[in-house]
């Protein structure tokens, strides 16, 4: 298989790459912090220190190890030319978008395992008597590297779909600008948008729909996903949970969206890398 | 079959470049076909279309048979390429990229044999590629295009970044290859290298074909135009070549009279005819080199000629 070997090659290629591990080990670090934070106050709370990751990591560190990890993946190649040694071996255009997903995939994965079992020989040295919860440490880990592997869709599919390296950066940035500040943060998100148009023009629109729109980023989704790991801690943070939600406002659907802004973004990436001309 | 062949193979970038410009081009199988050309003549944008990395606006091409767009796979794993400046993988060592083509290929070449080949020593390949010299990266894409003994090689400009001596064996490599039954398409701006190694040209010019032939038929029908040096022991106050027939052009330039002639047998005429007027010293005849050629046929020089370059592109409305 030609993805085999595109992602063989691209693996042992930008894992040398030292620029690729230093978000990661960023949040390496945050992650000490944190556990350090709970080691000096009379009760270390666990959950606490999956809050703050969520917060930082949703906020900036994830996505900024997802799209450093990949932003240049084929755009970079195709700036310095050598996307035509890709190219004039019996790799198919599609072969290269989906080889290259998966090794900067495994590459951004493999330094968030590597963090998170840091994470775990911390705890146990600087918080001992901190109840460690496995089963929703795993969970957490989970979703967190889901919500990475959707930021690396997208940067590949920006990375397939521009021409230099400027083009990919000024579009990785511009993507996480709308789909993260603007939308989860800032107070002009389209959910707040629409809340103000409701207002304003006097018709309904329920808080539900307004929160699934908050989802719809892999932002958004991610966050919201933290009912999956700590459902106590969200309603405490957040609010007021709707008892009984819809579906679509539920944990597991939060890692749906997800998973959509990973293939999504991926089939788009590869149908514009498939007409690109590589001049 | 023909090894390479485009039909009618146009290709615009934008509304206002016109990169190839309706070409019909047919490699045959076992030559070695010299693609010339000064930089912008379209040998690349041709090159391009043949391995799929760009499509043609009208026309279609074929690889060994193969299709270039529909079959691009097939082709390229027949085919081996150089491409025209590409940068390697820096962090790859050069070993790494030949397993690379070799398992992308799925072929069981040795790695240290190829790069023995290239002349690429074994130190220098287990170094990262972003360490090397422009000649180290060229013998090493070289050897990458080698990989799996292609039907094809299809080489974008192989000489650039090469010392003389690297020109050279270079060359000797594309021999080597072309007598095992190995067909060769290169293209070149460098003329020499061209002169020495085709057995067929073809020469760009403004994205079209301006002639396709062997280089000897090409000199041969040069030489209708010959030109001649003459030396002359002195400055004569008047030299007069106007009355010999099929003169086109003298210049004197010191004590040397310059004679562009009709054709060759003109050329004793005009040593006869200076003889009367001074002591004649030295006479140079030579034949038409390459690049007197290379510039007749891409109006690059001073010899004029009807290229057809010159000629009015007919304008394709949409």
């Amino acid at each position: 298989m030609s993805v085999l070997n595109v992602l063989r090659k691209d693996f042992k290629d930008v894992r040398r790459a030292k620029l690729v591990w230093a978000p990661a080990l960023l949040y390496t670090l945050f992650m000490l912090l944190f556990f350090w934070g709970q080691s000096q106050g009379p009760e270390p709370d666990f959950y606490q220190v999956l809050w703050g990751l969520a917060g930082i990591g949703g906020a900036m560190l994830v996505p900024l190890i997802a799209l450093v990890a990949a932003y240049l993946s084929i755009a970079g190649e195709r700036e310095s030319g050598s996307i035509k040694f890709l190219l004039g071996l019996p790799n198919s255009r599609t072969d290269v978008v989906f080889g290259k997903l998966l090794s900067r995939s495994a590459v951004v994965a493999a330094g968030l395992l590597l963090s998170f079992v840091v994470g775990v020989g911390v705890a146990a040295v600087l918080v001992p008597d901190m109840p460690f919860e496995y089963g929703d440490y795993a969970t957490f880990v989970a979703v967190t590297v889901l919500y990475a592997l959707a930021y690396v869709a997208v940067a590949v599919a920006i990375s397939a779909s521009t021409s230099s390296r400027s083009r990919a950066m000024g579009s990785a940035i511009g993507f996480f600008f709308v789909f993260n500040l603007v939308w989860n943060f800032l107070p002009v998100g389209p959910a707040q948008m629409l809340e103000f148009l409701a207002n304003e023009f006097d018709f309904d629109v329920s808080q539900n729909t307004i929160n699934l729109i908050y989802s719809f980023s892999p932002t958004g989704a991610y966050m919201n996903s933290m009912k999956l790991v700590m459902p106590d801690q969200f309603m405490r943070g957040v609010g007021a949970m709707v008892t009984d939600p819809p579906f679509y406002l539920e944990g597991w659907f939060m890692v749906v969206i997800m998973a959509a802004w990973v293939m999504v973004p991926t089939v788009l990436g590869a149908w514009r890398f498939r007409r690109a001309e590589l001049g | 079959m023909a090894a390479i062949e485009t039909n009618s193979l146009t290709k615009r970038f934008g509304e206002s470049v016109l990169a190839v410009d309706d070409l019909d081009l047919t490699v045959e199988e076992g030559e070695i076909f010299g693609f010339l050309g000064p930089n912008g003549a379209g040998k690349s944008t041709t090159i391009n279309v043949l391995l799929d990395f760009i499509r043609p606006t009208e026309g279609s091409a074929t690889v060994l048979g193969h299709d270039a767009q529909a079959e691009s796979e097939t082709i390229r794993r027949k085919v081996g390429v150089l491409p025209e400046g590409a940068e390697l993988y820096d962090r790859l060592t050069g070993r790494e990229h030949v397993e690379w083509a070799i398992q992308t290929k799925g072929v069981g070449d040795d790695p240290d044999a190829i790069l023995e080949q290239v002349g690429l020593d074994p130190d220098d390949a287990d170094r990262k590629a972003g360490g090397y010299s422009k000649g180290m990266a060229q013998r090493l894409s070289f050897g990458m295009s080698l990989v799996g003994d292609p039907e094809l090689l299809i080489l974008d400009e192989p000489s650039s970044g090469l010392d003389p001596n690297g020109i050279q064996e270079m060359r000797d490599l594309i021999r080597e290859e072309a007598a095992d039954g190995t067909t060769v398409f290169f293209s070149s701006h460098i003329l020499p290298e061209v002169e020495a190694a085709c057995d067929r040209v073809a020469i760009m010019s403004e994205g079209r074909l301006a002639t396709v032939d062997t280089i000897e038929n090409l000199q041969d029908d040069s030489d209708a135009q010959a030109r001649i040096d003459v030396e002359l022991a002195g400055v004569p106050d008047r030299i007069d070549v106007s009355n010999v027939d099929g003169v086109v052009r003298a210049d004197v330039d010191d004590g040397t009279v310059s004679v562009v002639c009709e054709d060759a047998t003109v050329k004793v005429d005009v040593v006869t005819a200076l003889d009367r007027q001074a002591e004649v010293v030295d006479v140079l005849s030579e034949d038409t080199s390459l690049e007197e050629l290379f510039n007749t046929y891409t109006g690059g020089g001073t010899v004029e000629t009807e290229s057809p370059a010159e000629e009015p592109k007919a304008e394709v409305t949409p």
